[in-house]
């Protein structure tokens, strides 16, 4: 074998000859960056991206075509090569169109993978969907009874009629899984030998020490309360997050193997320097905002008022109060709402809040604002306390004073201020005052020692935490959720202690942080206006599925849920509504990484904005979508039967085809490694419809299982579930190669009817029965026993399967001759 | 399988898949390969590509044949004339390879005088390939630098099924290609671990290793390996224990992975005899139809669930890993093997090889224990653990650990020593067409099913793409019968009946049907014979004579 010497990016280089630069670059572990190149091939459709500067050239030179020759001397990363890339990649990204993520995905604040989740139900594959939501949130349970649902409110569905219920999903696939006592499995990394304290079991502690737990940390929670929970059990009255729920919710995260200390209270039974002396290695405050802001108001008579967290707290605890028969709300927040709604369950006749601004200033969500008018809950807008005292003479017990507000003139930030009426003075008679003007972690100062004096507080009475770090002005002390951000939703407690577990696992281990997604996005449009309607062509209007709901005038009476959640049917058939914005291709588009890569920023230089071809559903197990088609070539260039073409009618003048064509012939054998080898979501297997994100996907080598090719395939698994299959290229004897049944002949691993008990027939006649393995193994046992004791070893019989390991053969045939006493094995190889 | 351990010591594919591309002539008789081995099918277009000469022997107009420099179109039943008749044009025309004859074979003179009423237009009578086709083929063969034969089914699925191998064997020696790179004799195994089953010795006549039970250094040998005496007593094969069954004389059946009542040609006859057993026991991933009639099912993994090996066609030992947990109580094969074991024969065989504590097994608990445990049985895998599969392709014989492997075998000679030349007297088809059943049906797969269904038609884009049976039939059969496309027929044999659509199609000759046999509502089966092939026993599912009628509408 000759060889020739060049002189890649200043390193010599020794290569066999005939290799072309891009192969001996290749082979030198030096990356080349091309979107048409297929091993052994030569594109017709060049890209344009892996050009390279030869010295004594002039201009670039396509790498995968050059021969390597003796004494050349290359650049593969020179900035004007880089140059030349990052312009050609504008090129092709700006006629580019579709969307990377899907818009829920996006809004989502904890980043989860909602099209992924909602493509697992409508494949009945609900323990799988559940397995995405804990991936990022371990509170399924509570968020999908409780979320703001901001992926909702930018579904793309609703620019034909109603959103996806998302979050009704996501209630469907935790109850679905409690109520089959599913166990996920949720794998957890090797123990490390650091220890974490988590002060606080609420949601931020909570989800702190599942994610601490799950990098294999050993992590203790301390809980003030008797029991876990926190706001979900004690911020939330029963019909919004029943008891039950929450218990099931905190054993699943205990599962993992999490320590905890109740009735532990931070200041009084432990301190920071506590914590340290016991030797944990950081400490996690997640303690809620859970201090009433008071109520300071003339005249205030402490009889018959109460602030909102401590009635919650009073109501959720099983305790009675005498709260008469009206009662008045004071805020206008999310607590606000509950409270009301509990009121009302407490038998009290006439809820009121009164709220200084207009309905839809009202901090709480619009959605718990209508059910709570639906129960009868009403509204005293733009008017504020001014004064309460007690009138034991009158019919109602205290009289609330109220002023009448308007609104201010914008002021220079656009704000408006609300202003008293002078003169407008009300008063509102009710038996129960009850406050909800907002919560604070800490009021004035901590109790505790010399550690707890240095936690630097923000206004408000919130923690000060690091944004980039979440550490405290205390070092090993970092915080998240409500006791740092200030009262935010159960999903946002949930990202900020995620983001704290993330930032405590860096400290411990001197690791760096797991990176954050990359925000880079294809967008088909960033706001409903941007969106060319003409994506919805031919999708009729479905509305969505009902949840069922108990009758109001029960519902009331009671603290039971009112929502009743989704039935299996309902869910899939509302899964099935979900458009599939984002792209199935997610985890292997090349396009997206050259483009993050070689920092193409595509909010500047553009991207596609209207479809401009229909997606081509027709073929049996693929789907075209030329819209995301850069014409490079590879899926033509990869059919080894020839039954696949590419073409354009014209081209523009950067050279991007105009009328394109993506054409499978009549011979096509479905094999699919057109797919395999697409450079962006152009071509997709259509029974993969779950785009893959962030969640950890294993690649398992094994053998197709069909013909005695013995074709070597790798099995994509995410959680327990198979998601696709291909081949590696470089291995014998396939090479990448695999048939229709390969790739696309495995639903049968999840099918549903897949045996999934033991069975026996008591009796001939008698149906197949369902049974434990221990009574089915008897059961057999004692049949064989008996045959063989009164007719011998030769009246039992074996017959094995080609199907099966070359090892079960082995020990079938064993069992028959070494312990029953018998030749008569055989497999049906023969049919 | 049993045809090519009399004549050469060894039955399996002796050449490898991707050595396809090394040689200059592919004979492919009796193998659909675009639909049943498609990678193997890759490999021989672009072989045709590249300029070697691909010569289809097949009765339908298969996939192949539009690439293929000769079609031969045997009637079906007649390959055994077919290649006697190749031998005899090599050999009247001097083209053997006498160096390799006279150095690696015996009793070519018998053989030879066996053939000589084997002329071309002997042939072409009970073929129809007309005589000079077969000479052209036979130069081609001959002259070929390295010739390999690829078959499967269609040549061993006949009463004279293991003369046909023989027949194909002797075409290998005569021309020298046994232990050529491109050569070859090579079977293509239909199912995944046809090889791995064989080689474990799930044969009636085997241990592991293909060393028989009647003979006595092997018996000893597997006494001491498994700690257990061994039986005189040859056990039944698959195809006679329906008998068996019928006539009590097997009460208890253990299936694991397989399912008779659809693959068992004359599949009434099977489920009769299964229903008359004590005991069924059926081990699968799916409620099958010979679950259906079970006594105990028990639920087994599918090969994602599960480690262990498959041995492909070409005799490589490849890992099969574990990629998801086998769903609800579903458990592998291993551990269940195991489990009944020690129901069954715990309390009887204390401290029998492989006892842990107090618990019996037949074998280790992981596969790779079991691996290394059976490669103690069989020289030819002594060589082989899991460790090496991490980073090597090994294709068996592999004596010890430092050897590559054989990816070709009889490099230097066969195992018996000289490969013997077989004289072999063409005998046709149990059953013919006659007045009553006047067509010839053959039975095969198509690319989008596999086997039973079991596994295909759960999937949405294979059933999609295939999703009922069809009859083909020829466009002029089908105006004699006044019947048109898709229309629904009544075929019918001896044995049974079915009612399935009708394809017309120019893949078959006229007087020729095709039927798939994956679809449980068409089963072919109920028509094909169970006639038995009388050395190995394999039925005659290719050929068949049956009828066929219109609908009456009632």
């Amino acid at each position: 074998m000759s060889t020739v010497t060049l002189n890649i990016n200043g390193n010599e280089i020794v290569a066999e000859e005939g290799l072309t630069i891009l192969e001996v670059a290749q082979r030198s572990e030096i990356t080349i960056p091309t979107l048409c190149f297929l091993k052994g091939k030569t594109s017709t459709k060049p890209c344009g991206i892996c050009m390279v500067e030869v010295e004594g050239h002039k201009g670039f030179l396509r790498s995968c075509i050059t021969p390597a020759t003796n004494g050349m001397s290359i650049q593969t990363d020179s900035a004007a090569v880089v140059e030349h890339r990052q312009k050609r990649l504008a090129v092709l990204s700006e006629t580019h169109f579709g969307d990377c993520k899907a818009p829920c995905n996006l809004t989502c604040p904890g980043q989860i993978n909602v099209q992924g989740y909602i493509a697992h139900v409508a494949r009945g594959e609900f323990e799988e969907a559940l397995r995405v939501v804990m991936d990022r949130n371990p509170l399924p349970f509570s968020v999908g009874r409780v979320c703001p649902r901001f992926c909702e409110s930018r579904c793309r569905r609703i620019l034909i009629d109603e959103s996806v219920s998302i979050n009704h999903l996501k209630r469907f696939v935790a109850d679905w899984c409690m109520s089959n006592n599913i166990d996920l499995k949720i794998p957890k990394e090797k123990p490390t030998g650091k220890r974490i304290a988590v002060i606080g079991g609420g949601p931020a502690g909570l989800t702190a020490a599942w994610f601490l737990t799950r990098k294999g940390h050993d992590v203790t929670i301390f809980e003030a309360a008797p029991k876990l929970g926190g706001a979900l059990r004690y911020g939330f009255p029963n019909f919004k997050i029943p008891n039950d729920i929450v218990d099931y919710e905190v054993d699943t995260i205990l599962r993992m193997g999490i320590n905890i200390r109740l009735s532990q209270q931070w200041g009084k039974d432990f301190t920071l320097q506590d914590l340290r002396d016991m030797g944990f290695d950081a400490t996690f405050i997640g303690i809620g905002a859970t201090i009433d802001i008071p109520f300071e108001i003339p005249c205030t008579d402490k009889e018959n008022v109460y602030s909102a967290t401590k009635y919650l707290r009073i109501v959720n605890e099983g305790g009675k109060l005498d709260l008469g028969r009206k009662a008045a709300v004071v805020g206008g927040n999310n607590i606000a709402i509950e409270v009301a709604r509990s009121l009302l369950r407490e038998g009290v006749d006439q809820v009121t809040i009164v709220y200084p601004r207009s309905r839809l200033e009202m901090p709480a969500n619009q959605r718990n604002v209508r059910e709570a008018e639906k129960e009868g809950v009403q509204f005293l807008l733009m008017a504020s306390p001014s004064g309460l005292c007690a009138i034991p003479a009158e019919s109602n017990r205290l009289k609330l004073d109220l002023i009448r507000m308007k609104l201010s003139e914008s002021d220079e930030r656009g704000k408006r201020q609300i202003l008293p009426i002078p003169g407008s003075s009300n008063s509102l008679g009710v038996d129960t005052v009850i406050s909800s003007l907002g919560q604070m972690a800490v009021d004035g100062n901590i109790a505790g020692g010399e550690l707890e004096e240095k936690l630097k507080m923000k206004a408000g009475g919130f923690f000060f935490a690091s944004p980039r770090s979440s550490e405290t002005s205390v070092e090993g002390v970092f915080a998240g959720g409500d006791a740092a951000t200030g009262s935010k939703s159960v999903i946002q407690a949930v990202v900020s202690a995620r983001r704290a577990a993330n930032n405590i696992n860096a400290y411990v281990m001197g690791c760096e942080k797991d990176p954050a997604d990359n925000r880079f996005n294809f967008s088909r449009g960033k706001t409903f206006d941007d969106v060319s309607l003409k994506n919805f062509d031919g999708i009729g209007i479905n509305l969505r599925e009902k949840m069922p709901e108990r009758p109001l005038e029960i519902a009331t009476k009671d603290y039971d849920e009112v929502q009743l959640g989704l039935t299996e049917e309902s869910a899939r058939k509302e899964a099935e509504r979900c458009l599939k914005c984002g792209c199935t291709a997610f985890d292997r588009c090349d396009l997206k990484r050259l483009d993050i890569d070689l920092k193409v920023n595509i909010n500047k230089t553009g991207m596609g904005k209207e479809p401009i071809y229909p997606i081509d559903s027709s073929h049996r197990a693929m789907v075209v979508d030329p819209n995301k088609c850069v014409y490079c070539g590879r899926c033509e260039q990869s059919c080894e039967y020839d039954a696949l073409s590419v073409s354009a009618e014209s081209f523009d003048d950067e050279g991007r085809p105009l009328g394109l064509v993506i054409e499978f012939k009549e011979n096509c054998v479905s094999c699919g490694k057109c797919v395999d080898n697409c450079s962006t979501g152009a071509l997709n297997k259509k029974n993969r419809i779950v785009p893959i994100q962030a969640e950890e996907v294993r690649e398992i080598p094994t053998t197709c299982p069909y013909c005695g090719t013995g074709c070597q395939m790798l099995l994509k698994v995410k959680g327990h579930t198979l998601m696709e299959i291909s081949a590696n290229p470089e291995i014998a004897p396939n090479y990448g190669d695999l048939c229709v049944k390969g790739r696309f002949g495995h639903n049968f691993i999840q099918h549903p009817e897949r045996l999934k008990t033991p069975m026996i027939r008591r009796q001939k006649e008698m149906p197949l029965e369902p049974v434990s393995w221990s009574e089915a193994l008897n059961f057999m046992a004692q049949s064989f026993s008996s045959i063989l004791g009164e007719k011998g070893p030769d009246a039992l019989a074996g017959l094995s399967s080609a199907r099966c390991t070359t090892e079960e053969n082995y020990a079938f045939q064993k069992f028959f001759r070494a312990g029953i006493g018998t030749n008569n094995v055989d497999h049906c190889a023969r049919y | 399988m049993t045809g090519l351990v009399k004549v050469i010591g060894s039955g399996a594919m002796t050449n490898t898949i991707n050595g396809i591309l090394d040689g200059d002539v592919m004979l492919v008789i009796g193998s659909n390969t675009t639909e049943t081995h498609p990678i193997i099918a890759l490999r021989m277009l672009a072989a045709a590509k590249n300029g070697s000469k691909l010569i289809v022997a097949d009765p339908r107009k298969i996939g192949l044949c539009d690439h293929a420099a000769e079609w031969m179109q045997q009637r079906p039943g007649t390959d055994g004339a077919l290649i006697n008749a190749l031998c005899h044009v090599i050999i009247r025309d001097g083209l053997e390879d006498k160096k390799y004859i006279e150095e690696h074979a015996e009793n070519f003179e018998a053989f030879k005088s066996s053939i000589a009423g084997c002329s071309p237009e002997w042939a072409e009578k009970i073929t129809t390939v007309p005589a000079n086709v077969i000479e052209k083929v036979a130069h081609t063969f001959a002259k070929g630098k390295a010739s390999g034969i690829y078959y499967t089914l269609g040549i061993t699925q006949h009463t004279s099924g293991t003369d046909n191998v023989l027949t194909l064997a002797n075409l290998a020696i005569i021309t020298g290609n046994l232990g050529k790179d491109g050569g070859g004799l090579n079977p293509l195994r239909g199912q995944n671990n046809v090889q791995g089953a064989s080689d474990m010795g799930c044969l009636p006549q085997f241990f592991p290793g293909y060393q028989s039970v009647s003979d006595e250094k092997a018996k000893a040998k597997f006494a001491k390996i498994w700690n257990a005496p061994m039986t005189d007593k040859p056990g039944l094969m698959a195809t006679e224990m329906n008998d068996a069954m019928s006539d009590g004389r097997v009460a208890g059946l253990w299936i694991m992975g397989e399912n008779p009542v659809l693959s068992d040609p004359n599949a009434a006859h099977a489920i009769k005899a299964l229903k008359k057993l004590d005991c069924l026991v059926v081990q699968d991933i799916f409620l099958n139809e010979t679950a259906e009639i079970a006594d105990v099912v028990l639920p087994a993994a599918s090969f994602a669930e599960k480690d262990g090996t498959f041995t492909n066609t070409e005799r490589t030992v490849r890992r099969v890993r574990k990629a998801v947990p086998p769903p609800g109580e579903a458990r592998d094969d291993l551990s269940i093997i195991n489990m009944v074991s020690d129901r069954i024969l715990g309390k009887q065989h204390n401290g029998y090889h492989g006892a842990i504590d107090s618990v019996f097994h037949t074998v280790p608990p992981f596969a790779s224990e079991v691996f290394d445990e059976l490669s103690t049985c069989w020289g030819a895998l002594a060589g082989m653990n899991y460790e090496r599969f991490e980073n090597e392709v090994l294709a068996w014989p592999c004596p010890d650990k430092d050897h590559p492997g054989t990816p070709i075998l009889h490099k230097d000679g066969v195992p018996r020593g000289k490969a013997w030349l077989s004289e072999i007297t063409w005998s046709g088809s149990e059953e013919t067409p006659c007045a009553d059943y006047p067509f010839i049906l053959t039975t095969g797969r198509v690319l989008y099913q596999y086997h039973t269904g079991t596994m295909t038609r759960r999937s949405e884009v294979l059933e999609g793409a295939a999703p009922s049976a069809y009859v083909e039939m020829n466009q002029a059969d089908a105006d004699a019968l006044d019947v048109k496309d898709k229309e629904i027929i009544v075929a019918s044999s001896r044995r049974g009946k079915i009612e399935i659509a009708v394809h017309v199609t120019d893949r078959v000759k006229k007087g020729l049907v095709f039927i798939p046999f994956h679809y449980k509502e068409a089963s072919v089966n109920l028509l094909t014979n169970d006639a038995l092939d009388p050395h190995c026993k394999i039925p005659e599912a290719k050929v068949c004579a049956i009828k066929i009628e219109k609908l009456k509408h009632v």
